[in-house]
């Protein structure tokens, strides 16, 4: 098996370094906003998800009760009439998920079309239990919308931390060593150029003698 | 005493061991899967009884809960006495048949599929009216009211004004909640005299309660409450003062202790806020009336009547416990709603 060296392949030109430089330059321009947005990102995340605990706390207490609501409706009615008279709801909720972005990350934002319309025909136990059911329905599509957008937050935070890694300890080294190699290899060069010119220039002048 | 009562209320003696008692409820309520529910209700007289594997469960044991207490019913009804079977008959299928008729008629508002409303209609013969499939199958609700002319339920096609009018269902389910009791109330004279009262009390605290229900419903509506002459077109027990008090009031613990007994007592949830509780109060009073109707007179019209109102009732407490196992709900949040495990 043949190793191949980071230096494999490489042109130990002039041009070849400057071309090296530029992108090593570029490169370490281009890790530095990675880790500015890594940054933002994992304070963002922090921030967002004791957001989310505190959320999504309240909500699981709120769905509880409207839970113990449609428990309550369905044992004493019955589910065949709770169905019977949930079926005569005439607007159903209707949602439109539209994409938005943050810091380059896309996430899904919810937006209500229709909301259902109780029009009194529910039995009073099971209006109650809808209305319950209702008075959450925005607090769960934020919240929603809100884990969807702290999960690709978290991923995209993943992702950058990865490829500013990769970065740092494999992709900069490499051209570090690259550029070395090229450095070293000119100065080899422009020393054995030195020497011939040396042995060169003693050489025409034992002539001249 | 006519021969024919005698053998039926003997045989409603003899059924009444048929029913399940409170610990039974309780152990059946305390079953953590359908398997185990299932194997505990084959060790009473429902036997075995099969699930289909697709579908929603519950739904599949509320209708065998309905086929049951229907054939339990039935079999009191052919042997009873020609006036007492056709009261018993035409109380529980006019009921059922307005059950049947609201659920048409919902479905047909909303524009669900016909085969959906025929499989949430409860399993009875129509009873005054020519086809339930007809009706679903009529092009609009209206149309499928219309399509009554000629029934008993002929009354229901006047309150379609109502509905236009509100863009609403509820003025034709309330006509058909006063048709129920109004024809109950009719048939009543079929019955001797004194078998008249235990049915009278039973139907009419069952209407007051659904008043007053909705009535609680339109507080807080402001100038979107509808009129209570137009919400309430019969009053029984509690008469429409007391519901236009009941829809206009802040203070509405007040006007229930006004009512004084039963009513406070089965209306007392709404302070908690608990309004699903009050339906299984209303059980447990009824189990109560039909008790005492027993006591007064056991070997009469209400030992018969006593065994189809706690059939009736064992019926709508399996059918909460079914739904509740297969949600997972605890054992307690459903006994809290059930009426036989907590008659006292």
């Amino acid at each position: 098996m043949i190793a191949l060296s980071v230096t494999t392949g490489v042109r130990p030109t002039k041009g070849y370094l400057m071309e090296m430089k530029r992108r090593i330059g570029f490169i370490e321009r281009g890790t530095e906003f990675l880790k500015l947005k890594r940054d933002h990102l994992a304070k963002e995340l922090t921030s967002s998800i004791d957001v989310l605990k505190g959320r999504r706390s309240r909500l699981l207490e709120n769905l509880r009760v409207a839970y113990r609501a449609v428990t309550a409706a369905n044992i004493s009615l019955g589910p065949i009439e709770v169905r019977s008279q949930a079926s005569s709801l005439k607007t159903g909720l209707k949602l439109e998920v539209l994409p938005r972005a943050v810091m380059g990350v896309r996430y899904p934002f919810i937006k209500v079309e229709t909301e259902p319309q109780i029009t009194g025909e529910l039995d009073i136990t099971l209006s109650e239990a809808a209305e319950k059911v209702l008075s959450i329905l925005d607090d769960i599509l934020q919240l929603a919308e809100f884990e969807a957008r702290v999960e690709r937050i978290a991923d995209e935070l993943g992702k950058t931390n990865r490829k500013v890694n990769a970065l740092e300890n494999t992709i900069i080294p490499s051209y570090r060593r690259v550029i070395k190699f090229i450095e070293d290899k000119l100065d080899e060069e422009s020393l054995e150029e030195l020497v011939r010119m040396k042995l060169i220039g003693g050489a025409l002048a034992r002539r001249r003698e | 005493m006519s021969p024919g009562l005698s053998y039926v209320v003997i045989r409603s003696h003899a059924l009444l061991a048929d029913l399940l008692t409170p610990e039974q409820m309780r152990a059946l309520a305390g079953q953590e899967s359908l398997e185990g529910f299932v194997e505990i209700l084959a060790e009473t007289p429902y036997g075995h009884i099969a699930i289909e594997e697709e579908g929603d469960a519950s739904i599949a044991l509320e209708k065998v809960f309905y086929e049951k207490f229907i054939s339990r019913m039935m079999g009191i009804v052919d042997l009873a006495p020609i006036d007492i079977g056709d009261f018993l008959q035409s109380y529980y299928y006019i009921r059922f048949e307005v059950i049947n008729l609201k659920r048409i008629i919902r479905g047909k508002y909303s524009g669900l599929p016909g085969t959906d409303v025929l499989n949430s209609l409860i399993p009875i013969v129509p009873y005054r009216v020519k086809s339930y499939e007809e009706l679903v199958e009529a092009p609009t609700f209206e149309e499928a009211i219309r399509s009554l002319e000629g029934t008993p339920y002929a009354p229901l096609i006047s309150s379609l004004e109502l509905s236009e009018r509100y863009n609403a269902l509820w003025p034709v389910e309330i006509a058909l909640n006063h048709l129920n009791a109004s024809v109950i109330f009719k048939s009543l004279e079929h019955l001797p005299q004194s078998a008249r009262d235990i049915v009278r009390r039973i139907v009419q605290v069952e209407a007051d309660v659904e008043n007053f229900l909705v009535a609680v419903k339109q507080r807080g509506a402001g100038e979107r409450a509808h009129s209570a002459e137009e919400m309430f077109p019969a009053t029984y027990g509690i008469n429409l003062d007391k519901l236009r008090e009941a829809m206009e009031t802040d203070d509405i613990s007040a006007v229930i202790r006004g009512l004084g007994h039963p009513y406070d007592e089965i209306l007392a949830p709404i302070y908690e806020g608990d309004v699903a509780l009050i339906r299984s109060r209303l059980r447990q009073h009824i189990y109560k009336v039909a008790k005492r109707g027993r006591i007064a007179n056991d070997f009469g019209f209400n030992a018969v009547m006593a065994y189809l109102v706690f059939s009736e009732i064992e019926k709508d407490d399996l059918v909460g416990i079914g739904w509740g196992i297969t949600q997972g709900i605890t054992s307690e949040d459903i006994l809290n709603y059930l009426a036989i495990p907590n008659f006292v």
